[in-house]
């Protein structure tokens, strides 16, 4: 699991977890009787304020996040440029050399239907996806921190043999 | 009317002819849904056993199946249910359906029924496997498995569901917007501005009298109107991609085809949630015995819905950005907009939740399914909001996470008030006693605890970067899949006792008894959860050490030294992708099989090298030398095994 998989692992288990116990303090209520009848008017001015907590949370994660998008990510100077052309079912991917250290400038296109290039480590770990459209070239940059061998699947479903359009990248030192 | 909170619960239509109208029409379209939920589910249960290796079915079959689940569960069952429901929902808060709208609910069903049959018939017996979001131009490219007249019926067929989905719009706004909504101002604009409740913010200027406007009917009269808006781009690409069936040179740009379909795709997800939502809002208070605590800000809720739903259709898309197109803006523009439309989710389930906070709330087999299917939509929100931010959406763009986040937002969040409805108003439609509510409990319990399951694997293994969409997944997802294999087969088996209720219900068999007490007490349901979570755990440890004993299934054979360079060409080419080889271990069906017409290296050579119809030419990506081992190995190899 990468880094992000990692922070949304543990930030998601603990609102579900939140969520969860807040869930059953509703059911347990259900259950006390002769329990103090709530104040429904002021349960329901009291859903203003829920409106402003929630508006700010959103606002807050908005701020947080917005800043890792994957858009733009080009046009590195000494970028070793690599166009992979996308067929059902099998990635051309040229006889480039790939080092390990220096960006990689990915030029993607598709002859046929819309595929997705996702790059793997040989453990799993998902390092970076990209959408690949027919009739547009879509652009990524990527530096590779390790040599190795890296695999490459197809995430966007693109025909009956979309599980089979597997591929390999090596990164050489 | 300035205080919502104060509002009084509101009029159902009194018993006679018009009541009678709304219940045979929400009781066709409830039947019809749950014929098609039975099918759509036995065929999801197929593909997740089939991913585990339990009936493994070939990869052309299990996409096809795959299609027709997607669009079977989701438009069949779940919007289709919903839909019906609408109507008896409208007759509960005093609106009838008058007779032209009664035509367009009619056309409705029969629409949705003609166009989800064609759906299935494609694809299960023509085997058309372009996903249920069949991305353009994929229709196109069946790879010998389909052809262009299987994409014609296809697209018509989704073409009959999206203007089934257009009538019923029409026949909402034609009943919400009737003399029912007792609207002071004749306008028209007036009039639905009163039926989204601006009346709540704006007494004088939205004014109705004597009663204000029913919360139920906000939801329905927004997802009505937004409906329209979407649906009808995608009808105008649904019959282009009719005319390109017949007439190839016919074709759109891509780029505008997947914003087109997501345009439609995301609102067609609130299809299903508003008008569950007004289900919540009329259910709810009800078992609560008390009206819903609201305050005026719903209404804001409800005009942001309207507005958002329709602008916020790239978060589908966030990972397509081609150069030179706008679309990387779009995305980033729409991933605000999209977090807004979270707040109509918080604002009602604080409204509900809050209902029932402290209420003599009962927990019957209806009320305690709405209420745990408050808690899946709440839980489901949540990884709702991952998905719509851009940075998380990056690594668990397609994958499994996606899979288990809307089961759990459809099969539970919506599900449950299908179910709910059926429970509550079954007995009450047919004059017939519910007959038994200690199975109805067993099945909401353990529909919930093994969805919620079988959901939670599909997001670890989307966390761990495993493929949505996969009819065979890389082995190493395989513990978790096989897992889910039990779980699955216990969901299948929950929706068995409730076939049987619903049925014996049917048949006059209930006696109108109320639950045993030793079989349907919450010690009893935990018990018995816990009991076949514990075999499910244990049958799958035993089968795991089995597997790992054996060792691996199929031992790859050693390869002299100069084939071998042939045969890595092969599997790191895409060659397996399309042809079945024994000595590779490819299974592709899509061209020939290379096991039967063993060609020669020359054949081999001039068809890798040329490309040959559908078959690329690999000149580009192939070193001479590549391609006379590659040649070598299919020639020596082939049928060897």
């Amino acid at each position: 699991m990468g880094t992000t998989a990692t922070i949304l692992s543990i930030s998601f288990t603990i609102t579900c977890a939140v969520g969860i116990a807040f869930v059953l303090y509703i059911a347990r209520s259900t259950r006390q009787r002769g329990a103090l009848e709530p104040d429904r008017a002021s349960l329901a001015e009291r859903e203003k304020a829920w409106f402003v907590v929630v508006t700010a949370v959103l606002v807050a994660l908005l701020v947080a996040t917005i800043w890792f998008t994957p858009y733009g990510r080009s046009e590195s100077a000494n970028a070793t440029v690599l166009k992979i052309r996308s067929i059902q079912f099998a990635w051309l991917i040229p006889n480039t050399r790939i080092e390990a250290g220096r960006p990689i400038e990915f030029e993607l296109t598709s002859d046929d239907v819309n595929h997705d290039f996702a790059v793997y480590t040989m453990s799993g770990t998902l390092l970076f996806e990209v959408q690949v459209m027919p009739g547009y070239t879509t652009r990524y940059s990527y530096t590779f921190k390790r040599p190795g061998t890296y695999r490459v699947l197809c995430l966007e479903y693109c025909g009956v043999g979309h599980a089979q359009m597997q591929d390999t990248l090596t990164v050489s030192a | 009317m300035t205080s919502g909170h104060l509002a009084p619960s509101p009029e159902p239509l009194p018993p006679g002819p018009q009541l009678d109208t709304a219940r045979s029409l929400a009781f066709r379209f409830l039947i019809a849904s749950t014929v098609i939920l039975g099918a759509a589910g036995i065929l999801g249960l197929i593909l997740r056993d089939s991913q585990a290796g339990a009936g493994r079915l070939p990869d052309g079959w299990w996409y096809a199946i795959m299609t027709a689940h997607g669009l079977g569960a989701f438009v069949g069952w779940a919007a289709f249910a919903v839909m019906g429901l609408s109507y008896w929902v409208l007759a509960q808060v005093g609106f009838p359906v008058r007779p032209a709208g009664l035509v367009l609910a009619r056309l409705t069903w029969w629409l949705m029924v003609v166009g989800v049959a064609g759906v299935v018939v494609t694809c299960v017996a023509f085997r058309y496997g372009g996903s249920w979001v069949f991305l353009y131009p994929i229709s196109f490219y069946g790879s010998g498995q389909w052809g262009r007249w299987t994409s014609f019926f296809f697209s018509a067929s989704v073409l009959l569901a999206g203007l089934s989905i257009v009538t019923w719009c029409l026949s909402v706004l034609h009943t919400v917007l009737g003399p029912a909504l007792h609207a002071v101002e004749r306008n028209i604009l007036n009039r639905i501005g009163v039926a989204m409740g601006f009346g709540y913010l704006a007494p004088s200027r939205f004014a109705t009298n004597p009663r204000p406007v029913p919360y139920p009917v906000l939801p329905l009269t927004v997802i009505a109107l937004d409906m329209i808006v979407a649906t009808l781009p995608l009808a105008v690409l649904l019959v282009e991609m009719m005319v390109q069936s017949l007439s190839p040179s016919v074709h759109v740009d891509p780029l505008l085809a997947k914003n087109v379909l997501w345009f439609f795709g995301h609102p067609v997800v609130y299809l299903l949630l508003f008008p569950a939502v007004a289900i919540y809002y009329l259910l709810v208070p009800r078992f609560a015995g008390r009206p819903l605590v609201a305050g005026n800000i719903i209404a804001v809720a409800w005009a942001i819905a309207v507005t958002a739903n329709v602008i916020i259709w790239a978060h589908h898309i966030y990972l397509d950005y081609p150069s030179g197109s706008p679309q990387a803006a779009i995305d980033v523009t729409m991933e605000p907009l999209t977090f807004s439309v979270t707040i109509v989710s918080a604002l009602s389930l604080y409204s509900l939740f809050f209902t029932i906070f402290r209420s003599r709330y009962p927990w019957n087999a209806a009320s305690t399914a709405l209420f745990l299917g408050l808690a899946s939509w709440m839980i489901a929100g949540f990884s709702g909001i991952v998905n719509a931010t851009i940075a998380f959406d990056q690594i668990i763009h397609n994958t499994l996470w996606i899979v288990g986040h809307f089961h759990q937002m459809a099969f539970l969040g919506i599900g449950f008030t299908i179910i709910a409805a059926t429970y509550a108003w079954l007995p009450e439609w047919t004059g017939k006693p519910l007959y038994s509510e200690t199975l109805g409990r067993w099945h909401v319990w353990l529909t919930f605890v093994f969805t919620m399951a079988a959901t939670a694997i599909w997001m670890y293994q989307g966390l761990l970067g495993g493929p949505r969409r996969f009819a065979v997944l890389p082995n190493r997802y395989d513990a978790a899949t096989q897992l889910a294999v039990p779980i699955s087969l216990l969901i299948g088996a929950a929706q068995l006792l409730f076939a049987w209720n619903v049925v014996q219900t049917l048949r006059g068999k209930g006696v109108g008894r109320v639950a045993r007490a030793d079989l349907a007490s919450p010690r009893a349901i935990a018990i018995g959860i816990a009991a076949l979570a514990a075999a499910s755990l244990g049958g799958w440890g035993v089968y795991r050490s089995q597997a790992r004993s054996a060792g691996p299934a199929t031992p790859t054979a050693p390869v002299s030294g100069a084939l071998a360079a042939g045969k890595r060409v092969f599997l790191t080419s895409g060659c397996s992708g399309c042809h079945t080889l024994a000595s590779a271990g490819a299974t592709g069906t899509v061209g020939p099989n290379l096991d039967q017409t063993k060609p020669s290296v020359a054949r081999v050579v001039q068809f890798v090298t040329n490309g040959k119809k559908t078959m690329p030419s690999f000149r580009s990506t192939l070193t001479p030398t590549q391609i006379q081992d590659v040649a070598a190995f299919v020639s020596r190899t082939a049928g060897t095994k």
